[in-house]
């Protein structure tokens, strides 16, 4: 609650006899005014002024001789780590985590630097592996969130370059990160460090694809596999947070294989050889129901609904049905859970899919021989329709279960094994 | 200890931990430098001539775009057991002519034995086409000290230009100059 708030509303508490004017002093002393942003204006300017260094260095740089160029790099990775550790001993974490992110980030640029001070080309990762190294590193000595992001986009990012510019997949930091983030992942679960390493892992699981020129579907055998690390995960919330992007990107698949399946063109494209695929699919699942019973979340098997191999179907109408059927079964599976754990963010989500299958359905299987003006009409009550069932739906849910849904206001606490007890937020 | 998380963070591990990794930083790019100097002094050298490109394509900043010679390949030139493919790691085994340049013999999709005289460059095959191949070695831009890269500009618009290349045994390259063809 913010003391501006406060401020302004308690008043109206107590003529309105919530709470007593002592009341109101307590609270506004539990919650005193921030002190004035006022240690901005330096960071501001000192901000400001190293940007005038930078770009006076920036435009000298070639001109410069390599010892000074190196001892410039040098100097501020070694300035930046050693401010940033000045700031956390003197109690301004974010500050300190900043700098020290800096200092990453001037690491790898000192690496890029130097190699074209001297003209040098490598030929494989391990010019750039040693960035990934320093910031697995940090990450662990200083367990900041930031770090994190960094350490996960660094790694991405040296992937890219392996694959984009020397056409070789560094397996080496593909470990780095599933290893050392992982278990970072695995002891420390938040919310968004698991959106970003699943993001982060998902990159480098696609990069894979391509160097292997594989069949693009091979993607979700990696992707659901760090689905089923988040069913092992003792902490559900950051568990779920990992399981969002794989997820996301096996419904955007089923979804687009709705949409544009129709035609055979892209089924060649998208089929594996059928046994190694379903064999390696059906152990992913495997793992994954084995995470779900040890952690008592079976009720979100239905997922695995996206990953049924639609493609193996030839193209045309039966695709199309098969893939909206299981659409369908996805957001009812979605909406049912929601409705048992009394979840009004989950029902919201099974709503909107919900309403996408049917747009979908309605597009697919009408277009073709209804008139375009009853076909608008048609497709517009049908939407307002189910919105309006929806919404009520979600109204008595809503007023059933006041105290569930009060609970899903308040901060969510974390380590819950637990399903039935406690609210999932995400897809 | 268990949690090797509770370990590395632990505060009294924190201040000697970031002075190692920061030394080691330090020691690393000291070592790309190194490795910049040994390439020079232990590498075999080289001599590629560049094909005069679109002048406008020239000049980029701060380096110059260097087209070589060996980079377009006739496709009889591949020794592979399949054709080559786009992105694919190659090796071009060079051997010296009697001007001093270096010319390609064959593109190998494995390390190739170089003879006398003879030595090894890597690169990636950027195109393929029926009959011949483009190779880049990503020593294709060089960074001029200022000022003197309009000197080569107007050099390379006229003659091809000769890249003195060093060829590290460990497998790094670098150029160490380019020059002007003298005629």
């Amino acid at each position: 609650m913010s003391r501006k708030f406060l401020d302004t509303e308690s008043p109206g508490w107590v003529t309105d006899g919530l709470i007593s004017e002592a009341q109101r002093q307590q609270l506004l002393a539990r919650y005193p005014q921030q002190a004035p942003a006022l240690g901005l204006l330096p960071i501001l300017g000192s901000v400001l002024v190293g940007l005038s260094g930078l770009s006076v260095v920036a435009a000298n740089w070639q001109g410069l001789p390599t010892a000074l160029r190196l001892a410039l790099l040098l100097g501020s990775l070694v300035g930046s780590y050693g401010a940033g550790a000045y700031f956390l001993r003197r109690g301004n974490p974010d500050l300190g985590h900043g700098l020290i992110g800096l200092g990453l980030l001037l690491f790898g640029a000192s690496i890029i630097l130097t190699s074209q001070l001297f003209q040098l080309v490598g030929y494989d990762a391990s010019g750039l592996l040693a960035w990934v190294v320093a910031g697995v590193g940090l990450s662990y000595v200083y367990g900041s969130r930031l770090l994190v992001l960094l350490t996960v986009l660094i790694g991405a990012a040296v992937q890219t370059y392996c694959v984009e510019s020397l056409g070789i997949f560094s397996y080496v930091t593909a470990w780095l990160v599933v290893g050392g983030m992982g278990y970072y992942w695995w002891r420390r679960p938040d919310v968004v460090g698991s959106y970003v390493l699943a993001a982060g892992l998902l990159w480098q699981a696609g990069l894979l694809i391509i160097v292997l020129h594989a069949k693009i579907t091979w993607f979700f055998v990696p992707a659901m596999a760090i689905y089923a690390a988040g069913d092992w995960q003792p902490n559900r919330l950051g568990g779920r947070a990992l399981q969002v992007p794989p997820l996301v990107a096996a419904y955007l698949f089923m979804f687009g294989l709705a949409v544009f399946g129709e035609a055979d063109a892209y089924a060649n494209v998208l089929r594996p050889p059928l046994l190694p695929y379903l064999g390696a699919l059906a152990a992913v699942l495997a793992l994954s129901v084995a995470g779900k019973r040890a952690r008592g979340s079976l009720a979100t098997l239905p997922e695995w609904l996206l990953l049924l191999p639609g493609f193996y179907l030839s193209g045309g109408l039966s695709l199309a049905v098969a893939t909206l059927v299981v659409l369908y079964a996805h957001a009812g599976s979605v909406l049912a859970r929601a409705n048992r754990d009394h979840d009004p963010d989950q029902l919201t989500i099974g709503a909107v899919l919900f309403v996408a299958a049917t747009a979908v359905a309605y597009f697919k299987l009408t277009w073709g021989f209804m008139d375009k003006s009853l076909f608008f009409l048609i497709g517009g009550i049908l939407l307002l329709a189910l919105s309006w069932y929806l919404r009520r739906r979600n109204a008595q849910v809503l007023a059933a279960a006041p105290a569930v849904a009060q609970q899903a206001g308040t901060p969510p606490i974390p380590a819950n094994d637990s399903e039935a007890a406690e609210p999932i937020h995400n897809l | 200890m268990t949690d090797l998380l509770s370990w590395f963070s632990s505060p009294a591990r924190r201040r000697p931990m970031l002075r190692a990794l920061v030394a080691a930083q330090v020691l690393y790019v000291l070592g790309v430098a190194g490795a910049g100097y040994a390439t020079t002094a232990l590498g075999q050298k080289v001599m590629l001539a560049t094909t005069p490109i679109d002048p406008r394509d020239l000049l980029y900043g701060d380096f110059v775009r260097l087209h070589y010679a060996i980079s377009e390949t006739p496709l009889s030139r591949w020794q592979g057991p399949a054709a080559p493919q786009r992105r694919q790691a190659v090796f071009v085994l060079l051997a010296t002519g009697s001007d001093s340049l270096s010319t390609a013999v064959g593109v190998y999709p494995q390390a190739p034995k170089p003879g006398v005289g003879q030595a090894v460059l890597r690169g990636w095959v950027t195109d393929v086409y029926r009959s011949s191949f483009n190779l880049r070695f990503n020593l294709e831009r060089y960074y001029v000290p200022e000022g003197s890269g309009l000197r080569l500009e107007k050099a390379g618009r006229l003659h091809p230009l000769r890249v003195r290349v060093s060829i590290a045994p460990w497998g790094q390259a670098r150029i160490t100059g380019v020059e002007a063809e003298l005629k």
